[in-house]
């Protein structure tokens, strides 16, 4: 923060040359360009949501509609039809959030417990052990999908919201044991040996101590668990009973289901719809992201 | 307050041993200050003293009682780290008193405990503040008034001023001691400053590699250092080391310098160098022995005059260094400011060698013990 601050006003205070002038604006042309191409599919999307089938047959990509028509999001959230089911996607908005909050919460509560631990519990093996669990961020969901079908049959869980949330938990405590454990890693010692020299135990020096000055990284690692999980799709097809379907799964049914001819202004509604959550995330807590991203150790 | 014994005890990691059997025995209110450079062990020792690593070897006292494998927090003693170790998401209230609450003290006592630590610190104007919107000194204080708090039997310190500015340290230094006298508990304390380890100790312990090289009274380090290390190690400048001759003359065993024409200097402990007769030795003279002529000494029995030739002089305004050479070894005299020493220059100078001591030149064990 300080750092930025002192820089950019080092580069205010000084004349620039007209070189200097000139390259800023390519920068900034450079910059706008890179930003369209990427904001063009979602342009597109959102002008062919407003329009009515009609109009996207007649015009083009980028024309604009006709009028304002809402007609579109309100069949994609409520009407529509995923495979046999004409209910739209909000259902399956609840389903994904009910299978998407508790495995956040609880794989970012266990990765949080285990930085805490193999950063600052150090135990014989405790480095082969964090070893062990990176690889975990390496394995292609492909791979576990036979076994884990296997594991959640023999666990009677199978089809179920808890099977999907046992997964994403799984195969989550990897990446989340990895950010806390960086994060503590710059985390001074010695404040643990204070603690305990005056008397505080594992889990009280944990609420204490830890857990509040871990802002940063657990609002990275919310983030980072939410949009992972909300987005997945190969999961949620591949464990999830009809009535458990996460969005993104009822996003591919609904755009597969078609009676007579394709509705894309319905398909690209429902689309930006499953993808609110995540984008909202972002704008809300974006900063925090990057911050704690960049942070550093903890200053005492 | 409580006595401290630490009995052979030995730290390894892995295959190293990072403490080979160090031996302290301390009485109740003595404040012990470990000494050494860096990498010697000091740390490692504290840790084992406070439980927060286990002891691979040995035992560790407190108070009479056995506490080689107590947890930290039944060992009943305090920690200041060089780090100072602040919890920066708590106020200054708060750090102090987390100790205190962690004990189940109710907090109106816990209220009057951070009241007189604070007072006493002068630090009861940022009770309210967090670590990080506090001074170097100020944290230091904090951390010391988290020590202070819960009236231990034993308080450690490890480095607690490095991270300090020269002033602020000197003056901490002072508080250090009126607080001890104060106290009167046991302290163990680490430095590598030797200026620090002769002010506030009632015994220094010389570590060097995980071994104790010397443990006495500041005094005795100082004059009777046991070998080459404590002796180069405490002081500043340090000891001159000479190389000299153990020569048989009329007047008994003499050593010779190889000035310009040779000095010959009686030694106190004649005997202890008759087994040294015709070989080289290291004569050790702390550099307040070798001075201008004084003529209050003049005709001492240890005292002998001797001319030498000034390489450089560093002025310290009490005293001005004189910076010589015998045998490719520097020198270092202490001489009044006023003494005519110009770099180059043949001057006079007096040896006293009646607190000498003599060191083998392989070994650099002390021989005249
Ligand atoms: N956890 C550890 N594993 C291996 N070696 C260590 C460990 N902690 C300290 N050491 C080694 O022990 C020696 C003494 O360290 P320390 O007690 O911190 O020294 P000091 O405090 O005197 O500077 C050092 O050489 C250090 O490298
Ligand atoms: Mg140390």
């Amino acid at each position: 923060m300080t750092s930025a601050n002192t820089m950019n006003s080092n580069s205010s205070r000084r004349q620039k040359t007209p070189l200097e002038h000139i390259l800023r604006v390519a920068l900034y042309i450079c910059l706008l360009g890179m930003a369209a191409v990427y904001l063009m599919p979602f342009l597109v999307m959102f002008l062919t949501s407003l329009k009515d089938v009609e109009e996207i047959r007649s015009g083009t990509l980028l024309s604009l509609p006709g009028s304002l028509n809402f007609d579109a999001w309100v069949k994609a959230w409520g009407g529509a039809c995923t495979g046999s089911s004409c209910n739209g996607i909000a259902p399956f908005f609840i389903n994904s959030f009910q299978i998407v909050i508790p495995a956040v919460l609880i794989s970012t509560i266990i990765g949080a417990l285990n930085g805490y631990v193999i950063s600052m519990w150090k135990f014989k093996g405790s480095d082969i052990f964090f070893g062990a669990l990176l690889i975990g961020c390496f394995i292609p969901f492909q791979v576990i999908l036979l076994p884990m079908a296997r594991t959640l049959g023999w666990l009677g869980i199978a089809n179920t919201t808890t099977g999907l949330v046992f997964v994403h938990v799984v195969y989550g405590v990897a990446f989340t044991t990895l950010f806390f454990r960086n994060f503590y890693q710059g985390i001074p010692s010695d404040l643990i040996k204070a603690a305990r020299l005056d008397g505080a135990g594992f889990f009280t020096i944990f609420r204490r101590i830890i857990l509040p000055i871990s802002t940063p990284i657990i609002v990275v690692t919310i983030i980072w668990q939410f949009t992972q999980i909300w987005n997945d799709f190969l999961f949620g097809v591949a464990f999830s009973g009809f009535d458990t379907q996460p969005v993104t799964v009822a996003l591919n049914n609904l755009v597969n289901t078609s009676f007579g001819g394709k509705e894309y202004n319905v398909d690209m509604a429902a689309a930006i719809l499953a993808a609110l959550p995540t984008l909202l995330v972002y704008v809300l807590a974006g900063k925090y992201f990057v911050r704690g991203l960049t942070a550093g150790a903890v200053k005492g | 307050m409580a006595n401290l014994i630490i009995e052979q005890v030995k730290k390894r990691y892995g295959t190293t041993e990072v403490l080979k059997g160090i031996d302290i025995s301390i009485k109740a209110g003595e404040f012990l200050i470990l000494v050494g450079p860096s990498g010697c062990g000091k740390s490692t020792l504290m840790n084992a003293i406070a439980g927060l690593d286990d002891v691979s070897e040995g035992r560790i006292m407190i108070a009479d009682r056995d506490v080689t494998y107590a947890d930290p927090k039944d060992r009943d003693i305090a920690m200041v780290f060089q780090s100072y170790a602040l919890y920066p998401n708590m106020t200054v209230e708060e750090n102090i008193s987390f100790g205190l609450e962690m004990r189940k003290v109710p907090k109106e006592e816990r209220d009057v405990e951070v009241k007189r630590v604070s007072e006493m610190l002068q630090i009861d104007h940022l009770l309210s503040r967090k670590p990080a919107h506090l001074s170097g000194g100020q944290r230091q204080r904090v951390a010391m008034g988290r020590a202070l708090a819960r009236r231990p039997q034993l308080y450690l310190f490890d480095e607690p001023l490095s991270n300090l500015d020269a002033k602020l340290r000197v003056e901490m230094r002072t508080e250090i001691k009126k607080l001890h006298q104060k106290l009167g508990t046991t302290i163990v304390y680490v430095t590598h400053d030797q200026i620090e380890a002769m002010t506030l100790a009632d015994r220094i312990a010389v570590m060097k590699d995980g071994e104790v090289q010397q443990l006495g009274s500041p005094q005795e380090i100082y004059d009777n250092p046991a070998n080459l290390f404590v002796a180069g190690f405490m002081g500043s400048p340090a000891m001159n080391f000479i190389p000299a001759n153990v020569v048989s003359t009329d007047n008994g065993v003499m050593l010779e310098l190889a000035t310009k024409t040779p000095t010959l200097l009686p030694f106190p402990k004649k005997e202890a160098l008759n087994a040294y007769l015709g070989k080289e030795i290291l004569l050790g003279l702390r550099p307040e022995m070798i001075t201008e002529p004084q003529h209050h000494k003049e005709g001492l029995e240890f005292v002998v005059k001797s001319h030498v030739n000034v390489e450089v002089t560093e002025p310290m305004g009490a005293d001005t260094m004189v910076i010589t050479r015998i045998t490719d070894s520097e020198i270092n005299c202490r001489c009044h400011p006023a003494y005519p020493a110009a770099p180059g220059s043949d001057i006079e100078l007096m040896f006293d060698t009646s607190k000498a001591v003599a060191f083998d030149k392989n070994t650099g064990e002390r021989i005249d013990l």
